[in-house]
């Protein structure tokens, strides 16, 4: 069996556009603005109706939500940076949306890396302009040749990679859980293969496991042995979808629920830290470049 | 139509620059929808509470400056009360004073009336009993004498024998 990885699939080609030349619609593009209208649609949903007294528990979630993020925003950068509270949320409610839209089967923007890119010169550019405020355009240059000029093109290299690094850690993570979850689902369809095709050979030896598995599952109940037990729920489980790919029906039923597992990690956990990560680096950093 | 992908990394200006206004759009929506709305809400909590507070200690401070007038209210009235009470007593005590002097004047005055009365009284029962007695003794010395003396020599008898048993009362 084959795997290919690719990246996001282009939807459309536009020849001789002005200015840009050839525009290539992606999947990134159209996945990131069905995420623009999920974000949205919650913001509108939760910020109409909103009262003083007597909320509803929708409204605290809301309340909840702000607070948060204003804790966070003024925890790393102090009160303040506080203009700076919309674009941590924006970057990182999208950031998870964009990353945890991949459990629904759809094409992650944050596995292009133009997506991290984007937000990752967003902050650059706010980090040289809090450089350029706190020391002049004069000393924001010098500082380049700090602690002696030789060193020039290494300052210069540490400071592009500032954005570079930020977008590739991200953008790595997301890719890394994509490729993993392909690769998974490759290896248990090629594994749900060979072991139903064996196990549905014969109809036979088929119904033989389904009994012996439904027979130990009793016993083990009956007995309150919890090995005998899972060991038959095992056993009848195979024979059973092994008498069915046998009557005809040929199903890789190993990627059934089983990649789910590695997926808490690669897209729950993986996805919402890399969102946090990437929100905690921006604060710091444009706080670092306003304070030095 | 083929699907057509892109390789893994791919630096595509278009995606770049279609993801930045993105971000900038999100970016409004969240402000004015969310947590522009959410914050107005906070900051008018935060006012109303204010205000509360505010005007509880506004209601405390009057409360204790109400407390504060009817307690001078009070120490005024229980001074007035004390001191027309001291008046009272002082009147009493003159008033009674003057009673008691009155009364023993018209005690004494009537004392000495009566004292007055009674020297009258005695003197005019002196009186009687002076003539009552001569009137005796000229008819004891009458039955004595019989008439050997003139009238001249009774009278003259009977005023010495009066003045010497005058003498003697």
């Amino acid at each position: 069996m084959e795997v290919s990885i690719n990246g996001a699939r282009i939807l459309a080609t536009f020849e001789n556009v002005p200015i840009f030349g050839t525009v290539q619609i992606t999947q990134t593009l159209v996945v990131s603005w069905l995420v623009l209208a999920i974000i949205s649609a919650l913001c509108i949903w939760l910020g109409h109706g909103l009262k003083v007294t007597g909320i509803s528990r929708k409204q605290a979630v809301a309340e909840m939500i702000y607070t948060s993020l204003v804790n966070f925003v003024r925890g790393n950068m102090g009160p303040e940076f506080d203009r700076y509270i919309p674009l941590v949320g924006t970057i990182f409610v999208t950031s998870i949306v964009s990353n945890l839209i991949s459990l629904l089967g759809i094409w992650s923007p944050t596995a292009d890396l133009m997506t991290e890119l984007a937000w990752a010169l967003v902050v650059f550019v706010l980090i040289t302009y809090h450089k350029i405020k706190a020391s002049g355009i004069g000393g924001y240059l010098k500082g380049f040749l700090d602690p002696i000029f030789v060193l020039a093109p290494i300052n210069i290299m540490s400071e592009l990679f500032t954005p570079i690094s930020m977008a590739c850690r991200h953008f790595g993570n997301i890719l890394s859980g994509t490729v993993i979850g392909t690769l998974i689902y490759a290896a248990l369809t090629t594994a749900s293969y060979a072991l139903f095709h064996k196990l549905g050979s014969s109809l036979i030896a088929a119904v033989i496991l389904a009994v012996i598995g439904g027979a130990v599952l009793l016993y083990g109940k009956k007995a309150k042995k919890k090995l005998f037990f899972i060991l038959g729920i095992v056993a009848a489980v195979l024979g059973v979808l092994a008498v069915i790919t046998n009557l005809g029906v040929d199903y890789p039923w190993l990627t059934v629920g089983i990649p789910a597992i590695p997926s808490l990690y690669f897209d729950w956990f993986g996805g919402c830290i890399q969102a946090f990560i990437f929100c905690t680096l921006t604060t710091l950093f444009i706080k670092q470049a306003a304070g030095d | 139509m083929d699907t057509i992908y892109q390789s893994l990394v791919t630096v595509n200006p278009v995606t770049l620059i279609a993801q930045i206004c993105n971000l900038f759009i999100q970016l409004l929506i969240v402000k004015i929808f969310f947590l522009d709305k959410i914050k107005a809400i906070l900051d008018q909590r935060r006012e109303a509470a204010d205000k509360q507070i505010a005007d509880a200690e506004a209601a405390k401070s009057e409360a204790n400056a109400i407390k504060e007038t009817y307690e001078q209210n009070m120490r005024v009235a229980k001074a007035k009360a004390d001191d027309l009470l001291l008046t009272a007593q002082k009147t009493a005590t003159a008033r009674s004073e003057e009673i008691i002097s009155q009364a023993q004047a018209a005690a004494a005055q009537i004392k000495s009336k009566a004292s007055a009365d009674i020297e009258m009284e005695k003197k005019k029962a002196i009186n009687d009993a002076k003539d009552e007695i001569s009137g005796l003794a000229m008819a004891i010395a009458g039955k004595v004498v019989e008439r050997e003396l003139t009238v001249a020599d009774q009278e003259q008898l009977i005023d010495r024998f009066l003045d010497e048993l005058g003498d003697n009362v």
